[in-house]
């Protein structure tokens, strides 16, 4: 179990990763095709990778500890009152992205129920680039009640060990 | 509900649960719940997913992963290393010496990294040991970091410039070009500084190394040329209007990959934890932005920014007492938040307020930068002074003093600028669109 939920962010984080580079590929497609005067319009594609991206990396980039929090308090919380800020934190955490998870469902189910369309020139059904911001919602969420749970067994919160230090993770390789 | 009340009220549930711990990006989405189911009739669980989903796709934003991707591979190639080497013959012989190399080499670490800590860090980490060795004034030293450090995030391509693009819905390539001048103006101020302490007290600055020819200048320099050329072309591109910040970006891409292949530096490993890095950083981003985005719409249906928009013309505050207060307002708020979601927490109320005063949005956006750099180097949450406390051995103290006469020449840069906002927005009028 342990191994697979991690597996699923970091394959997640990978595909987020490919969404990323696919933003470039597509405006250098715009790019020479500017040059052989054929018209790529990669501002809608771009935009559904960034959004692609975003969604997929969300549960992956929790797992890194780089989303970002005021820890000037919690910080000094000790031993079981440090416990109980974490499992509110969390807890609230899943309660916000499980919302959101429900109301990104509803909005694929409704885009594709109506045949919402893309205005662009590709005319993208947007069900389906919505369905990247439902499916990484979800597994954030799935994320957070994993954590939750952990906490609950009590094992230390993934984030404390980052939080140690404050620094973000690309900070400290660069120390 | 007066709005007067619902504001104060959001207010203190935006702190407070900010103070619990709880993330940034759901704070945003809670603060924007409870106002549109609490003082608002609109339904909040649609709303938040279609003003997610629109936030997400933005089209200016496309420009953030690409910069944030082409700092991480710049970063990884041996342009850190050889920055002291590279800049060190350039700036010897003025007076000061290689502390000049500390503000010069973030302000081209700046251009690459476009996060302050990092480019404090990974400048520092070369410089402060050669410095020492040298028998430089230590706190001159720190001082300079800290200070300059914080240009990554005026100095385009800055990722705080596209931020503040995208929640003022503002051009970014007009912010890129305009961030130019006041960076390169608070460069100089900053060496400016450095070389009258010299000048009065020559031992904080003694050794000035041996003298070189020109041609060693230049063969100690040559990945920083390729590095400069890179970023001078990127913005070239924008200001000559041939590319959108996006495509620029690309190209920046692509020519930073180039550039780590033909140093060596290009290894599958590199490229994948590049590629990673820029997830991480630009997920957590455009997190926090899709959550800012809708609680600015929810602000919009409760009416706050506009009542609190309207106390500017009621109490007849002037433009310059707007600026003095909102630097008065996020000097405070930069003592515990970081810069972004300080930019990003603030715009729903603060640019309402900002345009009914008279004052240009271009302006405004370098103003909030430079704030927002000030408070990198505050007490008690200074990003630079964590980094410097740990790479010195100092106490916080101790490098915050340093750090204080900085914090005092970016409030001087910020009076020049509200002095003389034409040197702003100057060089934006003849960009080509």
């Amino acid at each position: 179990m342990r191994r697979a939920l991690d597996r699923l962010y970091l394959w997640s984080g990978y595909l987020a990763a490919a969404f990323l580079a696919a933003i470039a590929v597509t405006i250098i497609g715009q790019i020479v095709g500017r040059f052989f005067s054929v018209a790529i319009d990669s501002t809608e594609t771009a935009g559904f990778c960034l959004a692609a991206s975003t969604f997929f990396g969300i549960a992956y980039t929790y797992r890194e500890s780089a989303h970002i929090r005021v820890t000037l308090f919690v910080r000094l919380a000790r031993g079981s009152l440090r416990r109980y800020l974490s499992l509110w934190a969390v807890g609230m955490f899943a309660l916000m992205i499980g919302y959101l998870t429900y109301w990104s469902f509803d909005l694929v189910y409704f885009s594709y129920k109506f045949n919402d369309i893309s205005p662009g020139l590709l005319a993208i059904p947007f069900w389906i680039p919505r369905s990247a911001m439902a499916l990484g919602a979800l597994t954030l969420t799935i994320a957070l009640i994993d954590e939750f749970v952990c906490l609950l067994r009590g094992l230390p919160a993934t984030f404390d060990a980052a939080e140690l230090d404050t620094a973000p993770a690309d900070l400290k390789e660069a120390l | 509900m007066d709005a007067g009340v619902i504001s104060l009220v959001l207010f203190a549930l935006l702190l407070s649960l900010l103070a619990s711990g709880l993330w940034v990006a759901p704070t945003l989405l809670a603060v924007g719940f409870v106002a549109l189911a609490g003082f608002s009739s609109a339904p909040a669980g649609s709303l938040l997913a279609s003003t997610v989903w629109d936030a997400s796709w933005n089209w200016a934003l496309t420009a953030l992963p690409l910069f944030v991707w082409m700092g991480e591979i710049l970063f990884r190639t041996r342009l850190s290393s050889d920055m002291f080497n590279g800049l060190a013959p350039w700036v010897a012989r003025l007076p000061g010496g290689l502390l000049h190399v500390n503000i010069v080499g973030c302000g081209v670490m700046a251009a690459v990294a476009g996060s302050s800590a990092v480019t404090c860090a990974t400048v520092g980490r070369m410089s402060m040991p050669e410095l020492r060795r040298r028998g430089y004034d230590e706190t001159l030293a720190i001082g300079t970091l800290a200070g300059s450090g914080t240009l990554g995030l005026l100095i385009p391509p800055s990722i705080m410039l596209i931020v503040y693009g995208v929640v003022a819905q503002q051009s970014i390539s007009r912010l890129f070009i305009a961030g130019i001048a006041p960076g390169i103006l608070i460069i100089c101020i900053f060496m400016a500084y450095v070389m009258v302490r010299a000048k009065l007290n020559p031992a904080l600055a003694p050794d000035a190394g041996p003298r070189t020819t020109f041609m060693d200048k230049l063969r100690a320099s040559r990945l920083l040329f390729p590095v400069m050329g890179l970023i001078m072309a990127v913005l070239g591109s924008i200001y000559g209007g041939y590319a959108t910040p996006t495509e620029a970006a690309t190209v920046g891409v692509v020519g930073a990959l180039v550039l780590a292949h033909l140093t060596g530096s290009l290894t599958r490993a590199s490229f994948i934890e590049s590629l990673m890095g820029a997830v991480r950083t630009s997920c957590m981003i455009a997190f926090i932005l899709a959550g800012a985005a809708f609680m600015s719409i929810a602000m919009g249906f409760t009416g706050v920014p506009r009542v609190l928009a309207s106390y500017v013309d009621a109490w007849q505050l002037s433009p310059g007492m707007l600026i003095l207060l909102l630097t008065i307002l996020y000097i405070f708020l930069g003592c515990f938040l970081d810069g972004v979601s300080m930019m990003v927490l603030t715009a729903a109320v603060v640019l309402p307020m900002v345009q009914a005063a008279g004052i240009d949005l271009l302006w405004f956006g370098i103003f909030t930068v430079i704030v927002v750099e000030m408070a990198q180097i505050t007490p008690p949450v200074g990003f630079n002074l964590f980094v410097l406390q740990s790479m010195t051995g100092r106490d916080l103290l101790q490098v915050t003093k340093a750090a204080a006469p900085f914090f005092v020449l970016m409030l001087l840069s910020i009076l020049f600028i509200s002095v003389f906002p034409n040197f702003i927005l100057w060089p934006v009028q003849y960009m080509v669109q």
